[in-house]
């Protein structure tokens, strides 16, 4: 028999999987454009809040008679702080959705967060310890593992009674805060960690995290 | 777009593409796919060729069903080839043999030292007087009117070849309703590619041969592990057609525990994918829809699915540590092009599983076993494929 190719089937089969890949993909964008408006709309409300509490701390803050305020309000900001950045994060890692002016925004935040934290822990004694953890998405291959290593320190921690405080910058980003904080505390390669304001450079894993840690509490 | 990214968005229009082209043939021949063909009146000889290996159990009643087909007896030849069977085979095949000697039609009982079944089918074939050759299992059974449903089929003479509507036999276990509903769709998919002249098999159950087609392209492949399928490409490779029925009914017995499903599929795969590369050389214009379309695309399922698996490894392993506490969260970010696009697949999919199943009502096919062949056989393939491949890789012998 005389054979032929279906060009014509192919062609439409293609054509037509091309119009639902590409209505795919725009619902796709659409929907992380949303849950982006979604997260900046979080942190929006995260720094009314940090801004009423600065302005608490502004006008109270030579007493320790309002600390169990300042700590509880402050950890529930820091407990929001955080889950954003691990949206932020998701979408980065899981679909490569990425907003670097709304990272910039997140970390302006984390640093409010982390100065108001270290006030309250003078003014009131309070015994969390900081930890920041500084990161490249560019230029460091052990970064996204340090990332792990001390969520799980910070879990083993929790449960034998430290009550921890993380704090994430991206060093490559071109975020000025990000870069002050570096400045600040000599950092100069990925990943590297600040506890309690003591820089620890190089990768540490968990068990060695939790040595630091402990140490400094 | 780093490498994972791209091939997530590889395998998604992949898998659309396939989807789309079934559905594309469907629409095309939406209005006549279940025509039954005019009967010719013809009735030439045909011989039934049943080679049997330890089918004590069920050779009684394929043979009744075959004595009781509605063609005129006296133009039906039936070969059984009992291959060495230790069970009784022959003698039972035997029994019927005396029982029916001086009646017709005429049914010849033979046995030969064990040597596989395209041993059996070959040596059957030798015997055959007639112009049309009919092979089948011996654990499979037949609709009265299957012959007269299948020969009009040849209605051309390059039409080599004619494939039944093979269906699992009621009243079977779970895992056999499962497999009915997998043969409908295999079946259904198979109807769709004879419209591009694609059929890449000739079911063991059942299949029907113009006896000159052994003479132009030779016998079964005595060393092949699914001859059935390696003699349908060899049809295809002389550029003859091999047609679908939808109405010829053939009743199989599939396996009935997992044990044997495995073994049956790993069989089959490997004997698929080994007769494939056999004829890779298929894959070019001349061969037309066939080679440009049906032969690669057997190549890139398997190349896609152990991407997907890869794909799905690498994702839970790569799950951050982080997304526990947002677990929530995660499921309204994940959402995007993939779900929308796996969606649209699973939609599809599905889709064309019920057209398959509603195509043969008379099936009376329960909800519940479409539902779990869905949610649950289909990803029985991951263990096969795996499997298969696993023992390709590690040369293990191959047996039936």
């Amino acid at each position: 028999m005389e054979r032929k190719v279906s060009f014509s089937l192919y062609a439409w089969a293609f054509f037509i999987s091309l119009i639902i890949f590409a209505v795919g993909v725009f619902i796709g964008f659409t929907l992380d454009s949303s849950n982006l408006d979604r997260i900046s709309s979080t942190l929006g409300d995260t720094s009314s809040r940090l801004s009423s509490l600065q302005l608490l701390i502004l006008m109270e803050g030579n007493t320790s008679a309002f600390c169990p305020v300042f700590t509880s309000q402050l950890d529930d900001i820091d407990k929001q702080v955080e889950k954003t950045g691990y949206e932020l994060s998701y979408l980065e890692d899981q679909k490569g959705v990425t907003d670097p002016e709304l990272k910039k925004s997140y970390f302006v935040q984390e640093a409010e967060s982390y100065l108001l934290s270290k006030k309250v822990k003078s003014l009131c004694g309070d015994k969390s310890v900081l930890l920041i953890n500084f990161y490249s998405n560019t230029n460091c291959t052990r970064c996204k593992d340090e990332g792990t290593q001390i969520l799980q320190a910070r879990d083993s921690l929790e449960s034998a009674g430290f009550h921890m405080k993380l704090f994430s910058f991206d060093g490559d980003l071109g975020s000025p805060v990000a870069d002050a904080f570096k400045t600040e505390f000599n950092v100069t390669g990925y990943p590297s960690v600040v506890i309690d304001e003591k820089l620890y450079p190089g990768y540490s894993d968990q068990s060695q995290l939790q040595q630091l840690v402990k140490a400094r509490g | 777009m780093d490498l994972v990214m791209l091939l997530n968005y590889g395998i998604a229009f992949f898998t659309l593409f396939v989807v789309n082209v079934f559905i594309l043939i469907f629409l095309e021949h939406r209005d006549h796919y279940k025509e039954r063909p005019k009967d010719t009146g013809k009735r030439p000889i045909v011989s039934v060729i049943i080679p049997a290996y330890n089918e004590g159990l069920y050779i009684a009643n394929c043979l009744k069903t075959v004595l009781a087909l509605d063609y005129p007896a006296d133009k039906l030849d039936i070969i059984v080839v009992d291959d060495g069977s230790k069970d009784g085979t022959y003698k039972i095949a035997k029994g019927f043999e005396s029982a029916n000697a001086d009646a017709s039609p005429s049914l010849r009982v033979f046995t030969k030292k064990n040597g596989g079944k395209g041993a059996a089918l070959n040596f059957g074939i030798d015997l055959a007087r007639g112009e049309f050759i009919a092979t089948m299992d011996a654990d499979s059974y037949l609709s009265p009117g299957v012959v007269n449903e299948l020969l009009p089929l040849f209605d051309e003479d390059d039409v080599m070849a004619v494939t039944p509507a093979v269906k699992v036999k009621p009243n079977g276990s779970w895992l056999q309703e499962f497999q009915r509903v997998e043969y409908l769709l295999i079946l259904f998919s198979r109807k769709l590619l004879s419209f591009i002249d694609s059929v890449p098999v000739t079911p063991g159950p059942f299949s029907m041969f113009r006896a000159k087609v052994f003479g132009e392209v030779g016998r079964f492949d005595e060393d092949n592990l699914v001859e059935d399928q390696e003699i349908a490409l060899r049809i295809q490779a002389a550029n003859y057609k091999i047609r679908s029925s939808m109405s010829a009914e053939v009743y199989t017995e599939p396996p009935d525990n997992m044990k044997d499903l495995l073994k049956q599929r790993i069989r089959w795969q490997r004997g698929g994918f080994r007769n494939y590369w056999k004829y890779r050389h298929l894959m070019k214009p001349e061969y037309g829809d066939f080679g440009m379309y049906f032969v690669p695309l057997n190549f890139a399922t398997i190349t896609a699915f152990f991407i997907m698996l890869g794909l799905l490894i690498n994702s839970y392993i790569s799950t951050p540590y982080y997304t526990k506490y947002i677990w929530a969260e995660s499921f309204g970010l994940g959402i995007g092009l993939f779900t929308f696009i796996g969606a649209f697949v699973f939609i599809t999919s599905t889709y064309f599983l019920y057209l398959a199943v509603k195509s043969f009502p008379e099936e009376k096919v329960k909800l519940r076993y479409i539902l779990a062949f869905i949610f649950f056989y289909w990803f029985l393939s991951i263990g096969y494929n795996t499997l298969f491949v696993y023992k390709e890789f590690r040369k293990e012998a191959t047996s039936w």
